[in-house]
Parts: structure tokens; sequence; C-alpha cells
């Protein structure tokens, strides 16, 4: 589903990712550690398209990153839900709001959105906090509230930036946890993390990155 | 239909969310619309008193005294074909006689015994031209016929109210877009510092998939809001002052500031939603990746 052919990306002030290749299923969950600075967000932005490859290519289903046109990158991003360390929630608008935002964006009707914010809170166990403010909620509420706003356009795969950077250890074990229910409903996931002891005996494939480089896939 | 729904709620809902920003817009736009409709009913009532003042031009043409009247009134009627010439009047032997006695009160036949008078033409010019009117070169085609003796007019005083005109709309187009530019720069600047603050919902917008016109839409709809309400408070600000301003005039000087209502507020509306597109178009291009 995902294929990163040969790909290469540095920054003017150095670092980024050489010579990547690996690919990613339909349905996978899939960790990608490393230490800070080693490329994770790099190799996650490129795949969502917010950095191009100066080397090789991005493939995600039939959007390929040669020649991408801005409007194919923003039907690109539709199809894949996003998960950050600090949330990225809207401080200005309630939960439903955040979470419908990305159902409007599509152009989903009211009905339907009521009906799809409703179910992604239930599934993620902040149903009855609809009305609440991004800074009225703990910080693993917004995480799952991000889990919610990811998934809730059906999306093919959610990437996860250092989800738990931000939690406690209870609450990433969770997180994970929710991801995986998230995974078994088909949607594929990739999660970056430098905590290892977070993501082993998991039983799902590890990426590991180091220094720009794949060095196990 | 929702998602046009969404995106005229989101504008709308900017403008009290952004309330200081919205302030600085609104005012922008309503100082640049009362500078703007002010000018234009400066213009308007410049353009009646340039009207008035061009009614008086005209180029009195005297034929020579051989000249048969019937060719004469050819000759008249030809002068109407001439660029830049409105009517002619002309003046028979027998009515520069009755003009004579009417202004000097005394029988020209009872004077010298008979009638010296030439018969001569009247030419009024132009007056609602927004163009200088250049009066020479009228003057030089009635000289060039046979038929003509002599032609008086008023060269001097005309090329003086004509350079005087240019030079006041010259000097009124050039405010008029100094403070349009002006605003443009306002609005696109104070849209600017709203987009700042709301850097991280443009950035949730990209990364959900949202594209650049979706990004762009709630902006250009609060910037014409913006507009719609400063066209309101100028427009009422204007009409206000003109009413009561009016009141004033006409119990002091018997003339009255004229204005067309619907023109002013079309045009203010029209600048206004002008300056809204593209100032706020402008500043969230400038952001947008």
């Amino acid at each position: 589903m995902i294929h990163l052919n040969n790909v290469s990306y540095t920054y003017e002030k150095g670092g980024g990712v050489s010579n990547i290749n690996m690919s990613i299923a339909d349905d996978e969950y899939a960790f990608l550690i490393g230490p800070t600075g080693s490329g994770k967000t790099t190799l996650l932005r490129l795949i969502y398209m917010d950095l191009l490859p100066q080397v090789g290519n991005v493939v995600i289903d039939k959007y390929d990153s040669t020649n991408i046109k801005q409007k194919r990158i923003a039907l690109l991003r539709r199809k894949v839900g996003m998960i950050f360390q600090d949330y990225h929630l809207l401080d200005d608008r309630n939960l439903f709001n955040n979470i419908a935002l990305p159902l409007h964006v599509i152009g989903y009707d009211k009905e339907e959105i009521v009906d799809l914010v409703a179910e992604a809170l239930e599934e993620v166990g902040l149903d009855g906090k609809e009305d609440h403010f991004p800074n009225e909620l703990s910080g693993g509420e917004q995480q799952r509230a991000c889990v919610a706003r990811a998934m809730i356009k059906g999306p093919d795969i959610i990437l996860a930036d250092e989800p738990t950077g931000n939690l406690d250890p209870v609450t990433s074990f969770e997180l994970i946890k929710l991801l995986e229910e998230v995974n078994k409903e088909g949607t594929a996931i990739l999660m970056a993390s430098h905590n290892y002891n977070l993501i082993k005996g998991r039983g799902h494939r590890i990426i590991e990155i180091q220094d720009g480089t794949v060095r196990r896939s | 239909m929702d998602k046009f729904i969404f995106l005229l709620s989101e504008g709308i809902k900017n403008l009290w969310r952004n309330k200081l920003t919205s302030f600085s817009a609104i005012f922008s736009i309503f100082l640049t619309l009362v500078i703007a409709g002010s000018l234009v009913i400066i213009s308007q009532n410049t353009n009646k008193v340039i009207e008035y003042l061009r009614d008086k031009y005209k180029i009195e043409v005297f034929f020579k005294d051989n000249v048969p009247i019937q060719k004469v009134e050819v000759v008249v009627a030809s002068f109407n074909q001439i660029k830049g010439v409105r009517s002619t009047t002309l003046i028979t032997k027998n009515d520069a006689e009755k003009i004579f006695k009417s202004q000097f009160g005394e029988d020209i036949m009872n004077l010298v015994g008979y009638n010296p008078l030439p018969v001569s033409c009247v030419v009024n010019i132009v007056k609602d031209d927004i163009n200088k009117i250049n009066i020479i070169p009228i003057v030089n085609k009635l000289k060039s016929y046979v038929e003509v003796g002599e032609v008086n007019y008023q060269g001097r005083i005309i090329f003086q109210i004509e350079s005087y005109y240019q030079k006041f709309i010259r000097i009124m187009s050039l405010i008029l877009v100094t403070v349009i530019f002006i605003t443009i720069f306002t609005i696109s600047n104070t849209v600017r510092l709203t987009i700042y603050s709301r850097e991280k919902l443009i950035e949730s917008l990209q990364l959900i998939g949202a594209t650049r016109a979706f990004i762009k839409a709630p902006f250009i709809i609060e910037g014409i809001l913006h507009g719609f309400i400063g066209t309101i408070l100028a427009s009422a600000l204007l009409v206000g002052g003109l009413i009561f301003g009016n009141d004033i005039i006409i119990s002091l000087f018997s003339v009255k500031i004229e204005y067309d209502i619907k023109l002013l507020i079309l045009l203010l509306g029209g600048i206004s939603f002008f300056v809204s597109i593209i100032g706020g178009s402008r500043a969230v291009s400038k952001f947008l990746k």
C-alpha cells in the first residue's frame, strides 16, 4: 500500500533521511523506532507528502510523489489520518467541532457528521464530552480525541508521530491498545516512537531508523 | 451545500473569534470608503460646476457681408458636425438689430441709416466631456471657412478653466487609487496578523486534506463581511452627513450638494468588495505552502 523507493531527503541545515526502501501493507500495524533526530518525523512527513523526496519516490495507493500537484496531495491526506505528540487540536473549538473538521473538508452532510462524531467519540471512550474544549481535557483524553479525529474519515492508514510523548506509561499503553482496536477494523497504523520499552513484545513489525537510514525493517 | 454552509458559518464565526483584527479591518475599509465617497461626491458636484462654466463657453462667428443668407445657413449647419460643438445659433442681421436695441436701447437704423451689423453665429461647446476641451482646433476649423470673416472667443479663460479641471481630475484619481492601494495593503496585513494567530487551524486543515480553496474561503468570506459592514457604516455616515449638511447649506446659500445615493452605495460596495477580496486572498495565498 505504501512504498518508499530509494527515498532521500536532506534539510538545508543537514539531517533527514537517505536511501529509504520500505513498504507498509494494508491492515499492518508497524512501529517506527529510533532515537530523537534519527529521521522518524521526516519519514512520516514524506509519507503524508508534507515533504517531497529529493531522490526516489513515495507511492501511496494511486498517489505517486513524483510531480504530484498540491490538490492531489490534499486528496491523498483524506486517506491518511495523523496523530501528533502535541495533539494539534484547535483550542477555540469544542471536541465535536475538532473531530468533525475532516468530515467538513470531505463534504459530509450535517446529519452524517453528527452520527459519525458520536460513533467516534464512543469508540475512543469520550462520549458525553463533545462540548468540552481541549483545555478542559487531560493529555490522554486529548490524544484519544486525536485518534477519533484521525479515524473518523475512515482512512487507509494512520500515521502517529510520537503520540505517547506527552503521556504517562499507563495512558501510553491505553493509546497503543486503542490504535490496535482501530487496526483490527482494517486501518493500517504506522506509529513512530523513541520508547522501545513501550512497543516491544506486542507482536507488531518494528522498523528501526538511525541517522536517517533504516537499520531493521 | 453543507460544505458551503460550513464555510459561510466559519467566515461569520471568525468575525467574532478575531474581534480586534475584524475591528481593524472594518475600520480601514470604513475610512477608505468615507474618503472615496467624499471624493465621488466632490467630483459629482465639480462636474456640475464645470458643466455650468462650459455652458458659458461661446464662440462668436461673424460672416463676411457678401455671403448670402442661404449659404450662411448651410455653413452653420456644417458647424454642428465639428467635433466638440454642441449646438449653433444663427443670428441674422434682423436678429442682430433686435439684440442691439435690447442691449443699447437705440435703433441702429435711426443711428446710422442702415444696418451695419454682420450675420453671425454663436457656437456652443460640449459641456459633459470628462476630457479637456481644446477650443483651438474648433476655432481653426471655423476660421478655415471662406465665408467666415471673424471669430471671437474667450481663449485664455477657457484654457485656464480646462487646465484646472484636468488637474483636479488627475489629483482626485491619484488620491483614490492611493487610498485603495493603502487599504488593500492594510487589510492584507491585518488578515495576515489574523492568519498568524490561526496558523494552527490552517496547518490542521492542510493535514486533514483541505484544498487551498477550502482554506481560503472562510478568510475571503470574512473579508467580504468586513467590507459589507464597512460599507454600511460609511454609507450611513456619508448619507447622514449629506442630509444634515444640505439642510445647513440650503439655508445659508440656497444651493445644495448633489449626490446619487444608489450610485454612491453601489460604488462604495464595489470598492469594499474589491479591496476585501484582494486583501484577504493576497494574505492567505502568501501563507499557504
